[in-house]
């Protein structure tokens, strides 16, 4: 308990402690101890797709939105009874997680007195219970079922689902985006060639991800996380006849390895470090360490290394690149995955061993750190590469980088709640601008915002609400679902002090000023590419032989765009199934962020001062385990109107001048000349050399990718590789050839010199002598016995002089 | 180790199944092609329903125990005994052989290689097959060589007479090796008996038993190590490790689809199983002082094998030299010297052996339609020959350790053992050795992956764009390969299934060396330290 | 002692002579005899029935062979020069079945080339005569006597082919270097004679082994005795004369050579070292590690590249001759190991060698030749000598489960027991040499089994019965031998009692 001591010193509000007891139950509701159900709906429909999809009548997506939706119901009667559980259990705690784990046997010493340790505590926990703690009456207790899964070592380990707020928060959302796409995808891949193995991935990578979200050790969390991966891997490369869509597959699978070099070793470190060593189990693992029980050097290394893990499936900087190439995949495909849902596994990681980092970042009482830092170089340089994008999937999808950055950023500087909560907010509303971006693109088949879009305000008026919607959302205007989650944020790296909002775990103010800086970045990209995408003039016309793009390409030869057969055509609105999602959603993207007013909203708001403070802070009320034995115990900050007014100023800012640069400037400009502008031409990277330079910069990705994929990927694949072959062709299978063939070569030499003697010539003519003449046979054989007789007496005398001189003198 | 012996006789059966099948072949005259293949899947089925039996009889809760126990005089003159006996360790290498076989054998149906003559070749793996459950099921050294050995003419064979182009050459090169590697082993196994007498009867003895209870005991530090030295080369040219490997590539591409099959599934487990049963139980501390070059020479095979794999231009040949990574891991596993990591090592000698006994499967398929196995030749696979083109995406996935798939089993625990091998071992050296052994995963995926896309993804290349020859999945084909894939998902989902048979045996293996040998050398570390 | 005694006093008192023990070679010597009477007697009328009469010879010899055996005592005769034990009757048996399946060989092959029969089969008993003499001589002089009793009738059977000037060749060589063999043995023997003043053996080893330090003359006998056998055995550097006299003389007697003849080698070999000289293994065993070592190297080395098939059995045979010398090497440390691993080893070498030998004959039915390339594509239309040709073939290179293997780790058995570093060490020669040897014996496999036949000519072989005869008989006592199912108790074997009885 060090660091909460830390903590009283440091952060003027610190939450209570984790209790020294398991929170942890497997007596609750049935929703609660049989999610497991969940995740195996769509698991099973993967398989009735893939094998009897084809002759369905709706060629397997009625499978897939029948298995998505029933799990949809499912997580929301989860997530309910996950409420009743939350404020009214009573039942009976389980012994901890770590002696489940382990069966009794010689490896036991270190858990037999665990138990021992655990036994009477349970006892305590009633008591515990009782008096109950400062927030509510009600300890926050987890839900663990598990099963034995096998054994090694002499030790059983189990597989089981963990149902707590946060596990619950992720079946809601991903169940919920998943359904939608499905819906959505019905119209948008329609006519796909492979419309079902299509569907049936979107099944499986659900059921991976839900298994992911629900798994109780970090063996299954490692199982989901990869599963998800290929899923994305098979999704991504879709349309794998054009081989930069393979590419891009590839390139996202083998990114993601690369981090999972971080996620096996940082979980192997914890197998062995945490929970008495050799548990996978994740309770006992954050108990272990919220117990002070594990070294802090093998945290220290667990949480760096998980942190790769991190970056490559979060996108986080340097291993982001591999998330704008996913945008092959199809439009659906990017608002599930990389956006809403499997991109933030990472997120969840961190939020679910948060214990890990929280001790091995030493998030508590210090000023900066590396979760925290590499979130906010994030936020920020991915946003400024959003500005050079003219792929309007691929500024959203640097969006997503920036805004992943946030939430990295959050969980470093110890704002948990706030981290999840942005999860939750962003979810909806980049899910809403993907599908929108998508719907944008069906009209136009087309993804280029330069080239083909423009004054599509006019077309497709429905789309253009909801995605402004989506993206009023995202820059985090009041009050809509973005404002809340960033500002939590922003408040949470308690940088704020000197202006009345205080607390978080220490005083990260650098953060804060990227956040700010964020929160401009992104106002002012999305303007752009609001402008960009949905005024101006029509670009499209013009170019509809070059469809840039495999998306188009595809449903073009899809059924679904009979109308694109090549002659000029103006673009129309999309139906039903592909703008219900969206109306969803937006819907969703205005007024979820109420779910986790601030604490003192209503007080201190002179207007609702009359509603009562239960309303406020639901989400985190239910979500975040404070006060739960495997979570640690972090400091909350409270919010500030200041910081709120100022924030928001910065994102208006941000907009504003974007709005002035492309809805005044270019606009006017464009009118005037009646030209199709999208930039000035004569703006300040055409004319100053600095941003030139800094603008090529950004084109090139700050040339990662040529690190990546030129210097790294190409060596390995070429010179190094070719190397290696060479030295295994010449060197090793060489030597063994060598060998072999000194010896035949040895065995000649003897042969023809000593064996045969100088006169093997004659030898071989003998043989060819059929009528030899007794003066030929003569010679032949005397000369050849002399030779023989020579070698043998030879011998015989050597033989006998050496040991003469050997043994008898 | 205590032992049952209820009706042993069964192994006896097991083993000799395919023998008699062969010989009695003999008598099915020369012409009648489908009834030697009738013949020779139903011997080969038979011994599968003994091998089930043996599961089924099989007694779990003592699966630390020797089973079926045979010990009966064979040839007095060198002390060698007719000792056999199954437990938790080779059960699932038998089941594994005995599973494949019968596969292989539906496969040659339409598929016996040029130059023909179905009848010597089906005689050929039917010997074949009972070299290698001998192998697994011997209990005494002599007769473990035997099998050992036997398995080498009909394989040499095989690829001498059914192989490909440079057949001769592979053939001799692979029969050398492996003999080379055993020639050396019978010498330590002879040191060994020579140096250790049974208590019970004073004698010198093979019984493997016996020798894994002494352990190694009374024998100098120095001699042990040599004796080991013998096995590690007998053993490792086997598995094959880095660098004893480079007859592997070429008897791999050389081979006939079945026999590379059989190599990969079965043959290449031979060595490995040699290390866990017989050299580290033997000799735990001569084990304890090699260790740490074997996992060095396996995490070396590792990295090696796989940037060998981006380097090849050939299909077949490039899924040999995963194998030199795959066997790799296992070897990484067994060097660590714990329940954890040997564990590993079987579970993933037996995922190898599905999975990559699979992909030699479509190699051959490919081969078969295309007529090439260049790789930049291919292409579009997946538009040709769908399904062919998903059951390769699939076997790659679990080769490349895919969680969820039998392969991920294998290489993940033995990655987590290196983490802290048993005691004695040098944590930081072997902490290194698993650092390198996860970044070879990412080479795996980056060689597997890249083949994957050269072969299956894209548009077919014109050179066989309609090529009538080039068609789907065909039933046999089907027959015998659904279950190879079935296996590869249950095994992924369920590890238990292995794990809960293996891991008695294995912590019993161990116990002579936590007793004796590691305990030991730990104390005179500690002497010699303080 | 009594045989000096003897020499000593004038007057000759006639020794008992015990008829039993003496059976076998009296058998031999009464067939051997008629044979050649027959000859005499009526021509060409009896030349039909001789191949049987010879084998009905050495299957009557069998008889006292098995009955003595049975019996069980050790026999001894002459003051301890002619010796019946176990060991003796094991090695008369090896070389009258021996003898039994070179007549086999020869029956067709003799009969179809005009030869003259009787002589040959008369040569041939005498010859195996002397060899079963040899297994029980335990005297210098009734060593050379049997030595030369088996060596002259073999000049002559080399020299069969008399039309053929190879043949001539062959026997010529064979013949001369005998004879030079002989003198520098004859030298050896007199130099140990004069130095221990007797010839018996017992007598020699008590004598020999009673200085701490071999005198010259002792070293200079035993050298030259050994270099003597090593000529027989073909032992590098002694070999030379092998290949040529296998290549040119008649193939059934190249098989009587490699492997009777060479047998009778070690035997006197063996009893000379085992009751003469094994107080002197200060000399012997190092001799005996160069000459192993040596011959097994060279000899594999230089058949590594021999084009023709009876050269490539001859070198082999140079190489096989080095595994048996080699529990020699230790004779001191593990005297009945090793002497149970030699004899194992001749009787599975007899075996797989015989066996080769038939193949390579049946297979020149066909071809007219013993080139190797004529060997390509022979399971296209002979699979059954295919099958037969490999497992000799591959017992020879030391393959489980086949005879080879067991002779091989028999000797390796022993050089391992002896524990100590000379022996580990030659162990380890041995294994390399096998892996070397393997290659050509695998290459023969190969061209056999993979390649195509030469011009695609398919033709049957047609094998006469008695062939096929031979080659079954060695190819079932190969395999039996290799799955262990017969070992005889030929570790039961000792010479030392007798060294004990002479002392």
């Amino acid at each position: 308990m060090s660091v909460s001591a830390t903590l009283a010193t440091l952060a003027p509000f610190v939450a209570e402690g984790p209790s020294e007891i398991s929170s942890v139950t497997r007596d609750a509701n049935w929703f609660l101890t049989n999610a497991w159900i969940i995740p195996l709906i769509p698991a099973i429909s993967f398989f009735i797709i893939l094998f009897f999809g084809k002759r369905l009548p709706k060629k397997g997506a009625e499978v897939g939105i029948a298995a998505v939706g029933l799990a949809f119901i499912l997580a929301i009667a989860t997530g309910v009874s996950w409420m009743d559980h939350r404020d009214n259990f009573d039942g009976e705690l389980s012994e901890s997680p770590s002696v489940i784990a382990h069966g009794d046997d010689a490896h036991d010493e270190s858990h037999a007195d665990a138990s021992d340790g655990e036994e009477p505590d349970t006892h305590e926990a009633a008591a515990h219970a009782e008096e109950g703690d400062s927030e509510e009456a009600h300890p926050y207790v987890a839900v663990q079922n598990s099963v034995p899964w096998f054994q090694s070592g002499g030790i059983e380990f189990s597989a089981g689902v963990l149902v707590d707020g946060l596990s619950v928060m992720m079946l809601f959302v991903v169940t919920l985006i998943s359904l939608l796409v499905h819906v959505y995808s019905t119209d948008y891949v329609g006519g796909d060639r492979r419309y079902t193995h299509y569907f049936a991935f979107l099944s499986l990578f659900t059921a991976s991800m839900l298994f992911f979200v629900l798994s109780d050790n970090i063996l299954q969390m490692i199982v989901g996380w990869e599963l998800v991966g290929v899923c994305s891997f098979a999704l991504i490369g879709h349309w794998w006849e054009e081989k930069p869509n393979s590419d891009a597959a590839l390139k996202a699978f083998l990114t993601n390895r690369v981090g999972d070099i971080g996620l096996l070793i940082g979980m192997i470190t914890l197998f062995f470090a945490a929970g008495g060593g050799q548990t996978f189990d994740t309770l006992a693992i954050n108990n272990a360490i919220n117990q002070g029980g594990v070294s802090h050097t093998a945290l220290v290394v667990a949480a760096a290394c998980l942190m790769a893990a991190v970056a490559s499936k979060s996108g986080q900087f340097v291993l982001h690149t591999w998330l704008p190439d996913a945008m092959a995949g199809p439009t659906p495909v990017s608002a599930l995955i990389h956006a809403a849902t499997m991109v933030v596994a990472g997120i969840f990681m961190v939020a679910r061993l948060y214990p890990v980092f929280f001790e091995g970042m030493s998030i508590g009482g210090s000023s900066i750190n590396l979760l925290s830092t590499i979130g906010a170089v994030t936020l920020v340089f991915a946003g400024l590469l959003a500005f050079v994008q003219t792929d309007i999937k691929k500024v959203l999808a640097y969006s997503t980088v920036s805004q992943l950055g946030y939430m990295a950023m959050a969980l470093g500087v110890g704002a948990w709640g706030a981290a999840v909560f942005h999860l939750f907010t962003h979810a909806f509303f980049k899910a809403n601008l993907f599908l929108g971006s998508g719907s944008v693109a069906h009209a136009v088949h087309s993804f280029d915002m330069k080239k083909d879009m423009g004054g599509m305000k006019k077309f497709m008026p429905n789309t253009y609400k909801t995605f402004i919607i989506g993206a009023v959302a995202l820059a985090g205007v009041f009050p809509l679902a973005g404002f809340w989650s960033k500002d939590e944020i922003l408040v949470g790296t308690g940088g704020w002090g000197f202006f009345g909002g205080t607390g978080g775990n220490g005083a990260y103010t650098f953060h804060l000023a990227m956040g700010m800086i964020g929160a401009a970045l992104t106002a002012a990209y999305m303007t752009r590419c609001i402008y960009l995408t949905f005024h101006g003039e029509y670009r499209g016309n013009d170019h509809h032989d070059d469809h840039a793009h495999a998306d188009d390409a595809h449903d073009a030869d899809g059924a679904a765009a009979p109308a694109h057969a090549g002659e000029s055509h103006d673009p129309h609105e999309s139906g039903p199934r592909i703008l219900w999602p969206l109306y969803i959603l937006s819907g969703f993207s205005l007024v979820i962020g109420f779910v986790n007013l601030p604490p003192g909203f209503f007080e201190s708001s002179k207007v609702l001062s009359f509603l009562p403070d239960g309303w406020e802070e639901r989400f985190l009320h239910f979500v975040e385990p404070g006060g739960a034995s495997y979570f640690p115990g972090i400091g909350h900050g409270t919010p500030s109107w200041s910081l709120a007014v100022v924030s928001s100023l910065i994102a208006f800012g941000g907009a504003g001048l974007a709005y002035r640069y492309y809805f005044v400037k270019v606009d006017g400009l464009a009118k005037a000349t009646g030209q199709h502008l999208t930039e000035m031409p004569n703006g300040p990277v055409t004319t100053n050399k600095w941003a030139r330079a800094g603008h090529t910069v950004l084109v090139e990705k700050y040339y990662l990718d040529h690190l990546y994929t030129g210097i790294i990927a190409g060596a390995t694949k070429g010179p190094i590789a070719r190397a290696v072959n060479w030295v295994n062709q010449n060197i090793i299978d060489g030597a063994v050839n060598t060998a072999g063939e000194t010896a035949v070569m040895i065995g000649k030499g003897v042969y023809s010199k000593i064996d045969q003697g100088v006169i093997e010539g004659v030898v071989n003519g003998s043989g060819r002598i059929s009528d030899a003449t007794g003066e030929e046979l003569r010679h032949i054989n005397s000369g050849k016995v002399q030779n023989y007789a020579a070698i043998m007496f030879a011998g015989a005398a050597l033989l006998a002089g050496a040991f003469i001189i050997i043994l008898a003198l | 180790m205590d032992t049952l012996d209820t009706n042993n006789w069964l192994l006896t059966a097991l083993v000799f199944a395919p023998l008699a099948g062969a010989l009695l072949m003999v008598l099915i005259p020369e012409k009648e092609e489908e009834a030697q293949k009738q013949w020779a899947i139903f011997t080969s089925l038979v011994t599968l329903g003994l091998g089930v039996w043996l599961l089924f009889d099989f007694d779990y809760d003592q699966a630390g125990a020797l089973q079926y126990f045979v010990d009966k005089d064979w040839i007095e003159v060198i002390g060698a005994g007719y000792t056999m006996g199954v437990d938790g360790m080779s059960l699932p290498l038998i089941a594994l052989t005995v599973f494949v076989m019968p596969l292989v054998f539906i496969y040659s149906w339409n598929h016996i290689p040029n130059p023909g003559n179905a009848k010597a070749f089906l005689m050929l793996m039917l010997i074949l097959e009972t070299g290698m459950i001998g192998t697994f099921v011997a209990q005494d050294l002599i007769l473990f060589f035997v099998f050992f050995e036997i398995v080498l003419l009909p394989m040499f064979f095989m690829i001498a007479v059914w192989g490909g182009e440079d057949r001769r050459y592979a053939s001799l090169k692979f029969f050398l090796y492996t003999l080379f590697g055993s020639a050396l082993m019978l010498l330590s196994f002879l040191a060994l008996f020579f140096l250790t007498t049974d208590p019970a009867t004073g004698e010198h003895t093979f019984n493997m038993l016996v020798l894994s209870e002494n352990a190694g005991d009374g024998i100098v530090r120095s001699t042990q190590l040599l004796i080991f030295g013998g096995m590690f080369v007998g053993f490792g040219v086997k598995v094959p490790m880095f660098p004893f490997h480079t007859w592997l590539p070429d008897a791999h591409t050389q081979a006939p689809t079945q026999g590379s099959v059989i190599l990969a599934a079965v043959l290449l487990k031979l060595g490995a199983y040699g290390f866990i049963r017989i050299a580290i139980p033997m000799l735990p501390e001569a084990a304890e002082a090699w260790a740490p070059w074997i996992g060095l020479l396996a995490v070396i095979g590792i990295i090696y094998g796989a940037l060998g794999c981006l380097a090849q231009t050939d299909m077949k040949r490039l899924i040999a030299f995963s194998s030199v990574a795959h066997m790799g891991f296992v070897m990484l596993g067994i060097s660590t010297l714990t329940d954890f990591g040997i564990n590993a090592a079987i579970y993933g000698m037996v995922a190898h052996g599905l999975i990559t006994g699979m992909l030699f499967f479509v190699a051959g398929a490919v081969k078969e339609r295309y007529h090439t196995l260049e790789i930049d030749r291919l292409g579009g696979m997946l538009l040709q020959a769908p399904k062919l083109g998903w059951i390769l995406g699939f076997t790659v996935m679990a080769s490349l350790g895919l969680p969820g798939l039998a392969g991920f089993w294998g290489e993940f625990p033995a990655i987590l053992s290196a983490y802290n091998p048993a005691a004695g071992l040098a944590e930081e050296t072997f902490r290194g050795y698993m650092v390198v052994a996860a970044i070879g995963t990412v080479l795996a995926a980056g060689y597997l992956l890249w083949l994957l896309q050269r072969t299956a993804m894209g548009e077919p290349s014109e050179e066989f764009a309609n090529d009538p020859e080039i068609t789907d999945v065909t039933v046999i084909e089907w027959i015998a390969w659904t279950p190879f894939l079935v296996l590869i998902l249950v095994f992924g989902i369920a590890p238990g299934l292995i794990f809960d048979i293996t891991d008695p045996a294995v912590v019993e293996s161990l116990r002579g060396c936590l007793e004796t040998g590691c305990e030991a050398a730990r104390t005179a570390a500690e002497a010699a330290g303080g | 002692m009594f045989a000096v005694l003897v020499a000593a006093g004038g007057e000759f008192a006639r020794p008992s002579i015990d008829w039993h023990a003496a059976a076998p070679e009296l058998t031999l010597l009464a067939f051997g005899a008629l044979i050649t009477m027959m000859d005499i007697g009526w021509l060409e009328r009896g030349r039909k029935a001789t191949p049987a009469i010879a084998s009905l010879a050495l299957l009557a010899t069998m008889i006292p062979i098995i009955t003595l055996a049975n019996d069980g005592v050790d026999r001894s005769m002459f003051g301890g020069a002619f010796v019946v034990d176990n060991y003796s009757l094991i090695m008369k048996a090896m070389f009258v079945l021996a003898g039994y399946v070179v007549v086999l060989l020869s029956t067709n092959y003799i009969a179809e080339g005009d030869y003259w029969e009787n002589e040959y089969y008369g040569l041939l008993l005498s010859s195996i005569l002397g060899m079963v003499l040899m297994a029980s001589a335990r005297d210098l002089i009734t060593i050379f006597i049997a030595l030369e009793l088996l060596s002259i009738p073999a000049y002559m059977l080399a020299t069969w082919r008399k039309r053929d000037l190879k043949s001539n060749e062959a026997g010529l060589k064979y013949y001369l270097m005998g004879v030079f063999a002989s003198a520098v043995m004859l030298y050896g023997m007199s130099l140990l004679f004069g130095s221990t003043g007797s010839t018996l053996l017992t007598d020699i080893n008590t004598a020999v082994s009673e200085s701490a330090k071999p005198s010259a003359v002792v070293v200079l006998g035993i050298v030259f005795v050994v270099v003597g056998f090593a000529f027989k055995v073909s032992a590098f550097p002694f070999h030379t004369w092998a290949p040529d006299t296998y290549e040119g003389a008649p193939t059934p007697v190249t098989a009587f050579l490699s492997v009777a003849s060479k047998a009778a080698g070690f035997v006197a070999l063996m009893n000379i070292v085992f009751v003469g000289l094994l107080g002197r293994a200060d000399v012997v065993e190092p001799l005996m590690w160069v000459l192993a070592a040596a011959s097994m190297t060279v000899g594999n080395l230089i058949a590594l590249r021999q084009t023709n098939i009876v050269r490539m059995l001859a070198y082999s045979g140079v190489a096989q001759a080095g595994y048996m010398l080699a529990p020699l090497a230790v004779v001191s440390d593990v005297p009945d190991t090793a002497l149970g691993a030699i004899v194992t080893y001749l009787v599975i070498y007899a075996a797989m060698n015989l066996g080769a030998f038939g193949v390579v004959m049946a297979v020149a039915r066909k071809t007219r030749s013993a080139e190797i390339s004529d060997f390509r594509g022979l399971f296209h239309y002979a699979p059954g000598l295919t099958v037969a040709m490999t497992i000799f073939l591959f017992s020879l290179a030391g393959i489980p489960p086949l005879g080879g293997w067991f002779a091989k780790f028999r000797v390796m058995e022993a050089l391992i027991d002896a524990n100590n570093a000379s022996g580990v060490v030659l162990g380890v020669v041995v294994a390399v040499n096998s892996v070397i040897a393997l290659y050509y014996y695998a290459r023969i496999g190969l061209s056999m089994w993979g390649d195509e036949a030469p011009d695609g000519d398919l033709t049957r072989v047609n094998v006469p019965a008695s062939l096929i005869a031979a080659i079954g008989i060695t190819g079932i006592v190969t395999i039996a031998f290799g799955l262990g199912l017969v070992v005889g108790d030929f570790t039961g074997l000792s010479l030392l009692p007798a060294l004990a009885a002479g002392g």
